[in-house]
């Protein structure tokens, strides 16, 4: 029975994987110009007949920012996954350590503070995020291990006070400097739009690195979930674990918003979308949330990008239009499954 | 190898919870703590689990409560058990299974190991989780009154299957609250309040009217039937 179980979730992982390359093709055909899928393929085998305009389209555009919008909805359901296995809370997602506030304070910092500068296609705003999110993550993390071993409620009460502190400073320097609020304010609604290859590059690297140190991780957060000390009888300590697991998690996050601002919901829904999928373990539930994620923010940011083109619609709002409602059929459907059962 | 206390002490802030404790548990038997709310019983039991390293490594502890949602089924729980058997805990071995299908017998688990723990009952959450401290096939289970949720038949089981582990050679410290039940099954007795021990030994040396009478603080009667010595609190008396 085990065996034809973890065959199931197996061939869940493989079809979820097709799924995603083939959103991921067909979210490349589309936008301002209309690419047919044999001229992507024979793109991407090099092939000589595809004119260099198209390549470039290909290549230098559409294929750095559908990878991206692929890696951070990845990285944020992961995240989103990791949090709520940790605080065993069915609400938590990455926003509950103040890691996005950080980011935001940072970025926000940078744009007004008029520093621009860019290298190997990392801005000023890139790096303020990046450093927002560490610093924001050094104070919660240091605050919560006060008692002297590291502690998940005071992590958790932290960050919603650390996130709330500078939510409000951000709003002070937004009114303070209204030349720039339309930039921060979009920054701050979350993007794909900026993704270049170089950037694209980094952060494939950011999760190659750190996703496979979650997933290897990941069934201490099962054995957690037994209690602090059933876990220390199976030679797991909480306080270690979880600062691993949450230090990772925010360097992740660091990147994830550096890249494309604050995307609000997937983190919160993917999980829980996965676990009606019947994936439970930890370790398999991260890669199919990563997967899921993948696939539902290709498919988001293709709505983004084509609906008003030339236009583009906010990336966080199309998350939260499609996911919300489609959260809520989900939950809808538990709580019948429930009654009947009843 | 048994578990010598020496002179144990421990606070929370300024609040002594265990207070100069010095007693033994001994290997290969069922030593169980009793005594009122809030004498340290279950500090002692996570005092061991803790110092874990020093009284040998191998050790299982289950919760009064598991608290929280845990979103996972009943399977994967008791494979839980056998985490630390392997380094990256990857996939169940032949023994692992053979252990956690023999468990599950044992506790008649097999109808619901594919439900969600978290629509499980009291009592059998507190059935699946015991079980997943015996998969984990330690030397010394803790278990944290383990019978408080279970019913007659499912406690008398529960005993029936610690008893049969402890006579192969595997020990348990177990925080209970029935006194006649401590009576008809421990080997040894800790009898506690307010951090201090009153009493220790077999059962039959370590309750007395007189020690209970000096932890409760209420009055007890005993009575003997076939060969086993009962306690009632005298109500009203």
């Amino acid at each position: 029975m085990l065996k034809l179980r973890d065959a199931a979730t197996g061939i869940k992982i493989i079809i979820s994987l097709i799924v995603l390359v083939v959103v991921m093709l067909i979210s490349c055909c589309l936008g301002s110009v209309r690419i047919p899928i044999p001229d992507i393929i024979k793109t991407l085998t090099n092939s000589e007949e595809i004119s260099k305009a198209t390549r470039t389209i290909i290549l230098q555009v559409r294929f750095p920012r559908i990878i991206m919008s692929a890696l951070i909805g990845g990285s944020l359901a992961s995240i989103g996954a990791v949090m709520q296995g940790l605080f065993k809370n069915p609400m938590a997602d990455a926003s509950v350590l103040g890691i996005s506030s950080g980011s935001a304070l940072g970025a926000t910092i940078m744009m007004v503070s008029g520093v621009s500068f860019s290298v190997f296609g990392i801005t000023g705003n890139y790096l303020g995020a990046i450093v927002g999110a560490v610093v924001t993550w050094l104070i919660v993390y240091n605050i919560a291990r006060i008692s002297g071993d590291y502690d998940l409620n005071t992590t958790l009460l932290a960050g919603i006070a650390i996130s709330s502190i500078f939510t409000a400073i951000i709003t002070v320097i937004m009114t303070m400097n209204k030349d720039r609020l339309e930039q921060i304010y979009l920054w701050m609604l979350g993007t794909f739009s900026n993704s270049t290859p170089s950037k694209t590059l980094i952060m494939s690297i950011v999760v190659l690195i750190l996703m496979p140190i979650l997933i290897i991780i990941a069934p201490r957060i099962d054995v957690l979930k037994l209690g602090k000390e059933a876990a220390k009888g199976l030679g797991v300590s909480s306080s270690s674990s979880s600062a691993i697991l949450l230090t990772v998690s925010s360097i992740l996050l660091a990147f994830c918003v550096a890249n494309s601002g604050i995307i609000g919901f997937i983190g919160l829904i993917i999980p829980h979308c996965v676990s009606f999928m019947r994936v439970y373990k930890m370790r398999s539930k991260l890669i199919m949330s990563f997967l899921v994620g993948a696939i539902f923010t290709v498919i988001c940011d293709t709505i983004a990008k084509t609906v008003a083109a030339p236009g583009e619609i906010a990336i966080g709002a199309i998350t939260s239009l499609i996911g919300a409602p489609y959260f809520l059929y989900l939950m809808l459907t538990g709580l019948r499954r429930e009654r009947k059962m009843r | 190898m048994n578990i010598e206390l020496k002179n144990v002490t421990h606070k929370y802030g300024s609040y002594v919870a265990i207070n100069d404790l010095t007693t033994t548990f001994n290997e290969a038997s069922i030593s169980m703590i009793l005594g009122p709310n809030g004498c340290g019983k279950t500090t002692l039991l996570k005092y061991l689990i803790n110092h874990c390293e020093e009284y040998g490594n191998s050790m299982a502890y289950v919760p009064q409560e598991t608290t929280g949602s845990l979103n996972t089924t009943v399977r994967d729980v008791l494979s839980l058990g056998r985490y630390n058997k392997s380094k990256f805990y990857i996939r169940e071995t032949a023994e692992d299974k053979r252990i956690i299908d023999e468990v599950i017998a044992e506790f008649g688990l097999e109808d619901f190991l594919s439900r969600n723990v978290d629509t499980l009952s009291a009592g059998e959450k507190q059935r699946v989780f015991i079980a997943r401290a015996i998969i984990q096939d330690a030397d010394w289970t803790l278990l944290d009154e383990p019978t408080a949720n279970l019913d007659v038949k499912y406690a008398d089981k529960l005993m029936r299957i610690i008893k049969d582990h402890r006579s192969r050679g595997k020990s348990f410290v177990i925080v209970i609250h029935d006194i006649n039940l401590a009576s008809l099954h421990a080997d040894n007795i800790l009898l506690m309040k307010s951090g201090v021990k009153i009493a220790s030994g077999a059962p039959s040396e370590a309750l007395t009217l007189t020690s209970l009478k000096s932890a409760y603080d209420i009055d007890f009667i005993s009575a003997d039937i076939e060969g086993h010595k009962v306690f009632i609190n005298s109500v009203g008396n």
